[in-house]
């Protein structure tokens, strides 16, 4: 079943010369994929895992996620969406400094109708899906960074999304912690999860079913 | 994001934001403290105009005459006033110090210096009467008799030297009466006033000053000695001083005022001729002087005070907005995992407004304190709640008014560009 689907997607950021950050992309992503995206910076993969995200809005063609055409979405739609369809993992972590890891994990939950009491049981149950059993109470300040992207992974599962987003998930990390994350997200493609991962690091690209390499906004 | 959890953000963000959380606080703290300043002072008035239009009596009319009025003549005036009405006549009042009539009032060899001497009917009670009386009040009997009884003013012993209020509060004469009927008791005793023995039958204990409610005018100013209306003229015949007479009139019910002041005009011109002219004056219309011009300095007032929380909420927006720029990334990301519009924009409100609530509890403080240093008789000032709520309600309102605009511009950014802000 495809999860996401782009026809001809065009994105140009005015200017006193117009870019064409995205040029006619299309692209289908299919249900337990594991993709990842690659190309040099620049190159419009970012672009493209905004709009699937929903953070963006592209300026020409369609995108469809779960069924649902996005393009005439108002921004309380998009939001909803986004909120119980996508679960976001950045490169550098985007965590709240001044939130616990259980907080941050939990903030996700707290912009929807969840009943109050069983957001922080469903928080802990991420955290220690996550083995951060023992940091539940620690800010991100006291974590290492594979310690913040593995809370990240968390945050992104909180509202049982169909897709995650990771962009340059181990970016920012060394070569050990970027091997755990790598590990925790296949465990989560393992358990059915959708990934769309953009990366630079080939080796890391190599661990996923389909590589989709990006050049100047198409793809090649 | 419901409001427990907003609030327990806006928090934490004002906990960690603890410079710029301050100026905000500061700015509306301002604000309310000159609010609540106001608010308490112009509260204050409002009850005591209240207070004073209630002793005063309603459908209260007031005149002067040159022509004492005989008992006959006070039946007879009594009669055409409007049903249950009360008319009480009061003479003018001379200073025993004056010199000219006594120099010393004397109690059992003592010397007691001031005051003043007025001769009153027993309807005097009616209106205005504040005092704590202790012994009795002059009585018909003593007016038919022309008893040589005396009903005396004893000002609280509590009256604050430090404050000014007379010219006269320094005087020998007040001091000379207050000590000594602090530790003699004086009723039933002789005292003499120009030369004539009066027994002392009743105290009258004027209240303390906050307490009085009376105009000023009406308040006793020295000490006083009042003793029945005849046995006045009968002590003071010739003089010419010694004529004028107030008349007061208590009708009950202001709707009759107006007949009573008539009547009032009406029977003394018919007494006392063509020249009569008396200047008839309604209670209720000083009341209205006093209510506008107590309502003048509330306009007065509530515009600085207005000045004053836009101010405050100008620094609210400026704080709001400062923090709405240095958390653009913040935004993003909270927009990233499903904040809504409505999310963002609540959660900013909900902050300022937490800064004005608090901001609002510190300028009760600062505006109780203005109060108690400030205002010139705080011994007037009454706690009342529904101050301590406007001033809430209007911080909240201010902070909520002015952090709108701000929080409305962050609940704007798109996403993506709020995300690439670091």
């Amino acid at each position: 079943m495809v999860i996401a689907q782009c026809k001809k997607l065009i994105k140009v950021y005015p200017g006193a010369q117009d870019f064409r950050a995205l040029d006619e992309v299309s692209l289908s992503i299919k249900e337990g994929e594991f993709v990842s995206i690659m190309g040099p910076s620049g190159c419009g993969k970012s672009t493209l895992l905004n709009i699937l995200g929903l953070l963006d809005e592209p300026t020409g063609g369609e995108y469809i996620l779960n069924g649902v055409p996005t393009q005439r979405l108002s921004d309380a739609r998009r939001t909803e969406l986004r909120r119980n369809e996508i679960g976001f993992i950045f490169q550098s972590f985007n965590l709240m400094p001044r939130l616990s890891v259980l907080e941050n994990i939990a903030l996700p939950m707290r912009y929807t109708n969840m009943p109050r009491a069983d957001i922080l049981p469903r928080a802990r149950e991420l955290a220690v899906r996550v083995g951060l059993e023992k940091k539940l109470h620690s800010t991100p300040l006291q974590l290492s960074g594979g310690q913040c992207q593995r809370v990240a992974c968390a945050r992104s599962l909180a509202n049982k999304p169909s897709i995650i987003l990771a962009d340059e998930p181990t970016g920012n990390l060394d070569s050990k912690a970027s091997a755990e994350i790598l590990t925790l997200l296949k465990e989560l493609n393992d358990g059915g999860m959708t990934i769309i991962m953009v990366t630079h690091d080939p080796k890391i690209a190599q661990g996923t079913h389909r590589i989709i390499h990006v050049k100047d906004g198409k793809i090649v | 994001m419901r409001l427990p959890d907003l609030m327990a953000t806006g928090w934490t963000e004002v906990w960690a934001h603890k410079m710029c959380s301050f100026l905000s606080f500061f700015a509306i703290a301002i604000g309310i403290a000159t609010f609540f300043y106001t608010l308490s002072i112009l509260s204050q008035r409002y009850s005591r105009l209240g207070q004073t239009a209630k002793v005063a009596g309603a459908g209260r009319v007031e005149t002067s005459t040159n022509h004492p009025l005989s008992l006959v003549q006070y039946q007879d005036l009594k009669a055409r006033l409007p049903e249950g009405s009360s008319l009480a006549l009061t003479t003018r009042n001379f200073n025993i110090s004056n010199g000219r009539w006594w120099n010393t009032l004397y109690h059992r060899g003592n010397k007691l210096l001031g005051g003043g001497v007025r001769g009153i009917l027993p309807s005097f009670k009616d209106a205005d009467f504040v005092y704590r009386l202790e012994g009795r009040f002059i009585n018909w009997k003593d007016v038919e008799n022309k008893h040589r009884v005396v009903v005396m003013t004893v000002f609280p012993h509590e009256v604050k030297k430090a404050k000014k209020r007379f010219w006269w509060d320094d005087e020998e004469g007040v001091q000379l009466v207050k000590d000594y009927s602090a530790h003699h008791h004086l009723l039933q005793q002789q005292i003499e006033l120009h030369h004539q023995t009066f027994t002392i039958v009743g105290i009258l204990h004027l209240p303390t000053e906050s307490d009085d409610v009376r105009l000023s005018r009406n308040r006793e100013d020295r000490p006083m000695f009042y003793i029945p209306y005849t046995t006045w003229y009968d002590l003071y015949p010739e003089e010419k001083d010694t004529r004028q007479v107030d008349i007061r009139v208590v009708t009950g019910k202001e709707s009759t005022a107006k007949a009573a002041g008539r009547s009032l005009a009406s029977y003394l011109r018919s007494q006392f001729g063509v020249d009569e002219k008396p200047e008839i004056e309604f209670f209720q219309e000083k009341m209205e002087e006093h209510l506008t011009q107590a309502r003048k300095s509330l306009n007065n007032m509530l515009f600085m005070g207005i000045i004053a929380m836009i101010a405050g909420g100008i620094g609210i927006m400026n704080v709001t907005m400062a923090v709405i720029f240095s958390r653009t990334k913040e935004i993003g990301i909270r927009r990233a995992i499903g904040a809504s519009r409505k999310d963002i924009l609540f959660q900013f409100v909900v902050e300022a407004m937490l800064l004005g609530l608090c901001g609002s509890v510190a300028g009760m403080i600062l505006g109780y304190m203005a109060v108690l240093h400030l205002a010139e008789d705080t011994s007037q000032m009454t706690f009342s709640w529904w101050v301590v709520a406007l001033s809430v309600l209007i911080a909240l309102v201010t902070s909520f008014l002015f952090a709108l605009y701000p929080a409305w511009q962050a609940a704007k950014l798109k996403p993506v560009d709020a995300l690439k802000n670091e």
